[in-house]
């Protein structure tokens, strides 16, 4: 792990640390990245991988729209909101 | 304590702060999500109101559960007696509560349970609905109960499992039927788990077993050792998934720092989340990345059918793996606080039953890892001991 890596992760996953944080998370991925040495000491060339442990079925529904919420409701919660909409910043000038 | 409190009665559950509530905000431990009420509520929640119990609190929990006991939540930590424990095992010993319901994300819940003496289960993944949770680690989290005894906590999961329509990873209902009790007569102990304070309690409860006319053999359980480290990158890159949505625009915390719309979403979720949460997100982001995705990422998911496949052959001889909780018998929150990745480190017990999903229950201070669909007997087991 190169700092700028950890840069760049940092702007994917829109997160700033400090200085302090880096150098902590630098050490961490040392011993995060064992995990993956680990592993690659298992051949799993004839191994299926498994993301989940019991099998899954598409649960099907009518294709009939459901007003489960009003709008008013769900804006309950938004940061900020005017006029029925959320506000976020200018996009475009 | 972070614990809303509204009227108390015998039959008082608590939920603790991943699993969603109307009438109380749910937080996940994070600030990201403080004072958030939910417009509906977890199927767990439906099924145990209906069936007369009373969700009377809510439980704090350490960030989305990621950690030791919930040392990283933004409410601070919980600690009784000087030690570090859960709101929710608090709750549970301290008598206000006959259970707790939890998301178990990643083992604060049964360290929580062992720590302080009280029975734990956690059920076979898909067996109990987890509509209505706050997603973390959605192939392995799972919905439990924790009780002061065997019996209790078997009541209260017999009331939440069952097959729920609202959940894409419920098992179907007849699936979700585990009456049949077999008696449990070998365990096996993994020496590779057989390693810091946790032992000893293994040790105390071979005896008991053995008094039980239980044949109880060591094993080697080298493979079980993988689990620790498929688990913690499966664990990160769900995580990093399941947080990429919080970004300060329609609901959860706004930085009041910003003019552009990266800015908002930047300083939002850096000012929102904790130390551990952004170190587990660039993590998975990591492990995700072209560079990484087969020789880390899919490499763990083939792991974990190796693990599964391990434990089915242990479970061909034996009826339950009996193994530690945790490597100590208490914590500080100083020293949790301290070291941050402590989870990652402690995941070596809890790893196996999470990344494959069977049965674990904590009584004593010890785990009984079992096959899928085997909590009647564990617990039947845990009411004899």
């Amino acid at each position: 792990m190169d700092i700028k890596t950890l840069e760049r992760l940092q702007k994917l996953n829109q997160l700033k640390l400090t200085e302090e944080e880096t150098e902590k998370l630098m050490a961490f991925f040392e011993t995060a990245g064992k995990d993956a040495e680990i592993l690659d000491t298992v051949n799993t060339e004839n191994v299926e991988r498994m993301v989940y442990v019991m099998p899954m079925t598409n649960i099907i529904r009518e294709d009939i729209a459901k007003k489960l919420f009003t709008r008013d409701q769900l804006q309950e919660q938004a940061p900020e909101a005017m006029d029925g909409y959320w506000q976020v910043p200018r996009l475009v000038d | 304590m972070y614990i809303a409190e509204t009227e108390k009665s015998v039959k008082n559950i608590v939920v603790d702060d991943m699993i969603l509530t109307t009438d109380m905000a749910t937080s996940a431990g994070s600030r990201m999500l403080d004072g958030y009420i939910s417009l509906f509520e977890a199927e767990a929640v439906t099924k145990l109101t209906e069936a007369g119990y009373k969700v009377y609190a809510k439980a704090n929990t350490g960030e989305f559960n990621l950690d030791l006991m919930g040392e990283t939540s933004f409410y601070g930590p919980v600690e009784a007696d000087g030690v570090l424990t859960t709101a929710a095992a608090q709750a549970v010993k301290s008598g206000d509560a006959m259970a707790a319901v939890t998301l178990e994300v990643n083992g604060s819940s049964a360290r929580g349970a062992a720590l302080a003496g009280l029975t734990f289960v956690k059920p076979t993944y898909g067996t109990v609905s987890r509509f209505g949770t706050i997603p973390a680690v959605c192939s392995g989290e799972t919905v439990c109960v924790t009780a002061a005894d065997a019996a209790t906590a078997k009541e209260v999961l017999w009331t939440i499992k069952g097959h729920s329509d609202k959940d894409g990873t419920s098992l179907p209902q007849e699936k979700c039927v585990f009456d049949e009790v077999k008696e449990i007569k070998k365990v096996a102990v993994a020496k590779s788990l057989m390693v810091g304070e946790g032992a000893a309690k293994v040790e105390e409860m071979k005896a008991k077993l053995s008094a039980q006319g239980i044949e109880v053999v060591e094993i080697d359980g080298e493979e079980l050792l993988l689990a620790k480290s498929a688990w913690n990158i499966l664990m990160s890159a769900e995580l990093c998934n399941n947080v990429s949505k919080y970004d300060g625009v329609k609901y959860g915390y706004r930085t009041p720092n910003y003019e552009t719309i990266d800015q908002l979403y930047t300083n939002s979720r850096t000012e929102a989340f904790g130390y551990l949460t952004k170190s587990v997100v660039l993590f998975g982001s990591e492990t995700l990345s072209e560079d990484n995705y087969f020789k880390v990422y899919d490499k763990a998911q083939r792991i974990r059918r190796v693990i599964c496949e391990a434990l089915a052959k242990v479970f061909g001889e034996f009826d339950a793996i009996l193994a530690p909780v945790s490597s100590k018998l208490s914590y500080t929150a100083e020293e949790a606080i301290a070291n941050p990745y402590i989870a990652y480190e402690e995941s070596l017990y809890i790893a196996p039953a999470m990344i494959s999903g069977v049965p674990a229950v904590v009584t004593d201070g010890v785990q009984l890892v079992g096959p899928a669909f085997s909590e009647s007997s564990l617990l039947a087991l845990a009411e004899k001991l």
